[in-house]
C-alpha cells in the first residue's frame, strides 16, 4: 500500500535528529550550524530569506560555512540575492540549482557563477510568480526566515518589514516542512503576532539585528530640473487627463519628483482629492509632504523604510498598521494590489526599443526582475470598471471592432540619455544579447512594449494606447526620443502627424511653460526638508543627513 | 525663501547685494580663462569659477567675490586667484565698507596645483594686507561644496565668517581625511558625522564661525550687514589672548573622539538634538555656551 505520509515522517527523523541542541524551540547562535547539519539532507530545497530589503544575514553566513562534505547541491529558492553570502552558498559548493527573482547587487558575480556552471538557474520570476511557485511546485522543505523578535512559543513579530515572511512560512509549514528564524531578540510579550508560533520550528537570536535596506529614500536634494519637467508632464498630462487615483510609483528621482511637486503643481491646478488618493507603495520618505498636504488616503506597503517608524505610528489612518502601531507589510499582498489593484504604474528603466520593450539588463549582470513586471503590465484578468481604465481602454480600441475593456496605464519615464550620456532608446535591447551568453529562453524585458501605455521623456509623451499601426508606434517613440540616434532617426512629417493627433504632445501642448519647472517647485528639497515637513517624525538614516 | 546652498554664486551676489548694484569685473565677455585647463584639454569656464566685482549692501559700498562650486568645486587656479587677489589689492585702494567672500572651494585646483598654492599663498597675503589696512573682510560659507583646502586657510584669516548649518568650513575635506587616514579614523560617507565634524553648527559652538543662519540668503544678507562694521582688535595683546583661548581649547576638548563629546563638554544639555533644531532654536540653545 502506498505510503501517503513520507513528507511528515520525513520532518519528524529531522526534528528529531536535532532535538538535543533545542530548549523549547530556542538555538543557541553557536548551535546553528549543528541545527542546519542536522535538518537538512543534500538535494532539499532551501528557501533563504533574501528580501528586497531585510536579510536573514546571520542564517545565509551559517548556511553558506556548512560543510559541503556534508549538505550540498541544495535547491535555493529565494527572492532576493543581495548579500555575499547569497553568491557563497554556490561557490562553496553547498548549493547547486538556483530559482530567483531579483539578484541587484550580486549580479555580477551570478552571472560569472552561471558562466561557469557553478549555479544553474530553474528560472529568473517576477515576485508573484515565485511566490506562486512555493505553493505549486517549488515548496521549501526548510526556510530559513527574519524577524525582529519571538517569544518563547516561537510566535514571531516581524516589525515594520514583514515583507516576504507570511508567503515563505505558510507554504513551508503547510507542506511538512522546518522554519527556522533568526530574531534580533527573544522576549517575554511581543508588541504583536505576525507569525504563529504554531508555524515555526526554531528560533535563534542573532548576534546582531539583521540587516535592512534603506532602498526607498531618495535625496530630493538631487532631483534636477529636468525631473521637475518631466514630473510636471505626468501630472498634467496622464495623472490630471485619465483622473488616475490608485497607482504604484516605481523607486527613482523621476518619481520621486511627481511625489514631491504633488503638493505644489497639482495643487495648483486643482487636483487635489480628484487624483493619487490610493497607494501600492512602500513609505517612500518623498510622499510625506504630500500626505500633510491632504493628498493621499491610503498606502499599502510591500515593505518598509528605515527612518519613517515614527511617522508611519503617527499616520494610521494612511498607512496599514498592527494593534501595536507599526506598519505591517506584505510583499505578496502588495504585489496582488498594484497587479489587479492600481490604474498606473510608472517607473524608470536603462533601455527602451522602438516596440516599446523596456530592460534594465545588462551585459555581464544577471539582475532579474523583481516585482515591477508585476506592476508594469496591463491586469488581463481584471473585471471591474474604474474612469481610468476605462478610458485608456477606449483609447486602445477606438476603431477596432473589439469588446469594450479597459487597460491600464503602464507609463514608461526616462531621460533621453541616461548617465555617461548613454542614449535610453536603443534600435536592439542588451537583453538579447545576454539572453545568448547566459543561454537564458528569452530576452529579459522588464516591461513589454504591449502593456505600455505611454513614454514620457523630457521631449514630451508619446501616448502608445493611440497608435494604430507598427510603423506609427515606432514614429511616436523615435519622437520623444530627441537627440538620441533612434531619435534623429525619425519622420519628421509623420511625427508632426503624430503630434497634430496628439498621439505625441510635447510639453507646450499640454501648457506648461518649461521656465515654470525648477527646483522651488518641490514641496522639500532635502532631506531635512522632509524631516520638518514630517514635523520631526521622520528620521533619515545617517547617510542621507547633512546635519 | 531662497536657499543660499542651492543658489549658483551668481545668484547669490544677487540676492546678497541690493537689487541692480552689482557691476562685475572681467565678466564672462571678457574670456579670462586658464590657460593650463586649455593646453590639458580640460573644459574652461569664462570665469574661471569666480565672480569678481563691486555693489552695494545696505546702501555702502563694498567689493565682493563668489566662488562657483559648480565648476570643479570652486577650486583655486591662477587665473581663479588672480582675479580674488586683485579684488583684495583694489579694496585697498577703494577703501570700501567691506569685502565679502562668497566661499565654495575644495581648495587648490589640482590640474595647476603650483599656481594655485602660489594663488592661495597671494590671497592670504592680500587679505592680511587689507585688514591691517582698516577693511573688514567677511567670509560667507554656505554652499554645496563647502570651503576647505587653501580657501579654509583664507578664511580663518578674515575678520568674519557667517555659516549656514549646510556650510562646512576645514582644511583637509572629509574624503581627503578618510584616504589618508582610512575609514576607521573618519567615515566621510557618514554625513551626519561629517556635518557635525566640519559643519556650520560646530564651527559657530567652537568660535570659529561668528554667525550661524538658516539657509536663505536674506539671512547671510542680514548677518553680513550686521558685521559691516566689525572693527577687529589686532594689537598685540589681542593676538596673544586669541593664541591663548585657542591653546587653552585644545587643552579642554583635545581628549574628545567626537563633536557631541565637545558638545557635552561646552555643557549644552541634550547635545543630540542640536543637528536637528533650525537656526534660531539652535542659538537660543547654546547662548552662552560656545568656546
Amino acid at each position: 500500500m502506498r505510503d501517503w505520509n513520507i513528507q511528515a515522517r520525513s520532518r519528524q527523523a529531522r526534528l528529531a535528529r536535532a532535538s538535543s541542541l533545542a530548549k523549547g524551540k530556542e538555538i543557541g547562535a553557536a548551535d546553528v550550524a549543528a541545527l542546519l547539519e542536522a535538518v537538512l539532507e543534500p538535494g532539499d530545497r532551501v528557501c533563504l530569506e533574501g528580501n528586497n530589503q531585510k536579510q536573514a544575514d546571520f542564517l545565509a553566513r551559517a548556511l553558506a560555512d556548512l560543510d559541503p562534505e556534508k549538505i550540498h547541491d541544495l535547491h535555493m529558492v529565494q527572492s532576493v540575492l543581495a548579500l555575499p553570502e547569497h553568491i557563497d552558498v554556490f561557490e562553496r559548493g553547498v548549493a547547486s540549482k538556483l530559482d530567483f527573482s531579483f539578484s541587484g547587487p550580486q549580479a555580477g558575480r551570478l552571472a560569472k557563477l552561471v558562466g561557469a556552471h557553478r549555479i544553474k538557474i530553474g528560472a529568473i520570476h517576477t515576485y508573484l510568480e515565485l511566490f506562486g511557485r512555493y505553493f505549486v511546485d517549488l515548496t521549501p522543505r526548510v526556510a530559513l526566515v527574519c524577524a525582529q523578535a519571538a517569544d518563547r512559543a516561537g510566535n514571531l513579530y516581524t516589525g515594520p518589514n514583514t515583507e516576504d515572511t507570511p508567503v515563505i512560512v505558510e507554504a513551508t509549514a503547510f507542506k511538512s516542512g522546518i522554519v527556522i528564524a533568526q530574531v534580533n531578540e527573544i522576549v517575554e510579550t511581543l508588541p504583536r503576532v505576525d507569525i504563529p508560533g504554531g508555524w515555526v520550528d526554531f528560533i535563534v537570536q542573532s548576534p546582531k539585528p539583521h540587516f535592512i535596506e534603506p532602498l526607498f529614500t531618495r535625496d530630493p536634494a538631487q532631483i534636477s530640473e529636468i525631473q521637475v519637467l518631466m514630473a510636471m508632464m505626468a501630472i498634467k498630462g496622464i495623472y490630471a487627463e485619465y483622473g488616475v487615483d490608485r497607482l504604484n510609483h516605481g523607486i527613482g528621482f523621476d518619481t520621486a519628483a511627481i511625489e514631491l511637486i504633488l503638493p505644489t503643481y497639482a495643487q495648483s491646478l486643482g487636483l487635489k482629492g480628484k487624483i493619487c488618493r490610493h497607494w501600492a507603495l512602500n513609505p517612500h520618505p518623498a510622499l510625506i509632504p504630500a500626505i500633510e498636504a491632504g493628498f493621499v488616503e491610503s498606502v499599502h506597503s510591500f515593505g518598509s523604510e528605515l527612518g519613517m517608524e515614527a511617522y508611519i505610528r503617527a499616520r494610521p489612518d494612511i498607512f496599514f498598521t498592527g494593534a501595536d502601531g507599526s506598519m505591517r507589510s506584505n510583499r505578496a499582498m502588495c504585489q496582488a494590489a498594484g497587479h489587479y489593484a492600481c490604474d498606473l504604474f510608472i517607473g524608470s528603466t536603462l533601455q527602451i526599443d522602438l516596440a516599446g520593450n523596456s530592460s534594465t539588463a545588462t551585459l555581464g549582470r544577471i539582475a532579474g526582475f523583481g516585482g515591477a513586471p508585476n506592476m508594469g503590465a496591463d491586469a488581463r484578468g481584471r473585471r471591474h470598471a474604474s474612469p481610468a481604465w476605462l478610458k485608456a481602454g477606449r483609447e486602445a480600441r477606438a476603431g477596432r471592432n473589439l469588446i469594450p475593456r479597459g487597460q491600464k496605464l503602464v507609463v514608461q519615464m526616462v531621460e533621453t540619455f541616461r548617465e555617461h550620456m548613454q542614449p535610453a532608446f536603443v534600435e536592439r535591447l542588451d537583453a538579447w544579447e545576454l539572453a545568448e551568453t547566459a543561454n537564458m529562453d528569452l530576452p529579459p524585458v522588464m516591461i513589454y512594449g504591449e502593456d505600455v501605455s505611454h513614454i514620457l521623456t523630457e521631449e514630451g509623451i508619446a501616448n502608445l494606447l493611440l497608435c494604430r499601426t507598427d510603423e506609427e508606434r515606432e514614429q511616436a517613440i523615435r519622437g520623444v526620443a530627441g537627440y538620441t540616434p533612434v531619435g534623429l532617426g525619425r519622420d519628421k512629417a509623420m511625427v508632426e502627424n503624430l503630434r497634430d493627433r496628439g498621439i505625441i504632445r510635447r510639453p507646450e501642448d499640454l501648457g506648461i511653460d518649461k521656465r515654470d519647472a525648477t527646483r522651488d517647485l518641490l514641496a522639500a528639497r532635502s532631506v531635512k526638508d522632509l524631516v520638518r515637513a514630517s514635523g520631526g517624525l521622520y528620521d533619515p538614516p545617517k547617510r542621507f543627513r547633512n546635519w | 525663501m531662497n536657499s543660499y546652498y542651492e543658489a549658483s554664486a551668481r545668484e547669490r551676489l544677487r540676492l546678497l547685494l541690493d537689487p541692480g548694484t552689482f557691476h562685475e569685473f572681467l565678466p564672462p565677455s571678457e574670456r579670462v580663462a586658464s590657460p593650463h585647463l586649455l593646453q590639458l584639454d580640460t573644459p574652461a569656464a569664462f570665469d574661471d569659477g569666480i565672480i569678481v566685482g563691486k555693489g552695494l549692501l545696505d546702501g555702502r559700498a563694498v567689493l565682493a567675490a563668489a566662488q562657483e562650486g559648480g565648476f570643479m568645486g570652486g577650486a583655486v587656479g591662477e587665473v581663479h586667484g588672480a582675479k580674488l587677489v586683485g579684488l583684495l589689492e583694489r579694496a585697498r585702494d577703494e577703501r570700501p565698507a567691506a569685502v565679502l567672500l562668497l566661499v565654495e572651494s575644495g581648495g587648490v585646483r589640482l590640474h595647476e596645483a603650483n599656481a594655485g598654492l602660489i594663488g592661495v599663498s597671494e590671497i592670504m597675503r592680500a587679505v592680511l594686507a587689507l585688514r591691517s589696512a582698516g577693511v573688514p573682510v567677511i567670509v560667507l560659507d554656505g554652499g554645496q561644496f563647502g570651503c576647505f583646502g587653501g580657501m579654509g586657510i583664507v578664511a580663518r584669516l578674515c575678520d568674519a565668517i557667517v555659516m549656514s548649518e549646510e556650510g562646512r568650513l576645514g582644511l583637509s575635506g572629509p574624503e581627503v581625511i578618510e584616504t589618508t587616514c582610512g575609514v576607521e579614523e573618519f567615515d566621510s560617507r557618514d554625513r551626519a558625522l561629517v556635518w557635525r565634524t566640519v559643519g556650520g553648527k560646530h564651527r559657530y559652538l567652537l568660535g570659529e564661525a561668528d554667525a550661524l543662519v538658516a539657509d536663505d540668503a536674506a539671512a547671510f544678507r542680514q548677518a553680513a550687514i550686521d558685521l559691516l562694521d566689525t572693527k577687529p582688535d589686532l594689537s598685540l595683546e589681542a593676538l596673544t589672548a586669541e593664541h591663548e583661548r585657542l591653546g587653552g581649547r585644545l587643552e579642554r576638548f583635545g581628549a574628545c573622539r567626537d563633536a557631541l563629546d565637545i558638545w557635552s563638554a561646552l555643557g549644552i544639555a541634550a547635545p543630540e538634538k542640536l543637528p536637528l533644531l533650525e537656526a534660531d532654536a539652535f542659538r537660543a540653545a547654546v547662548a552662552g555656551k560656545r568656546a
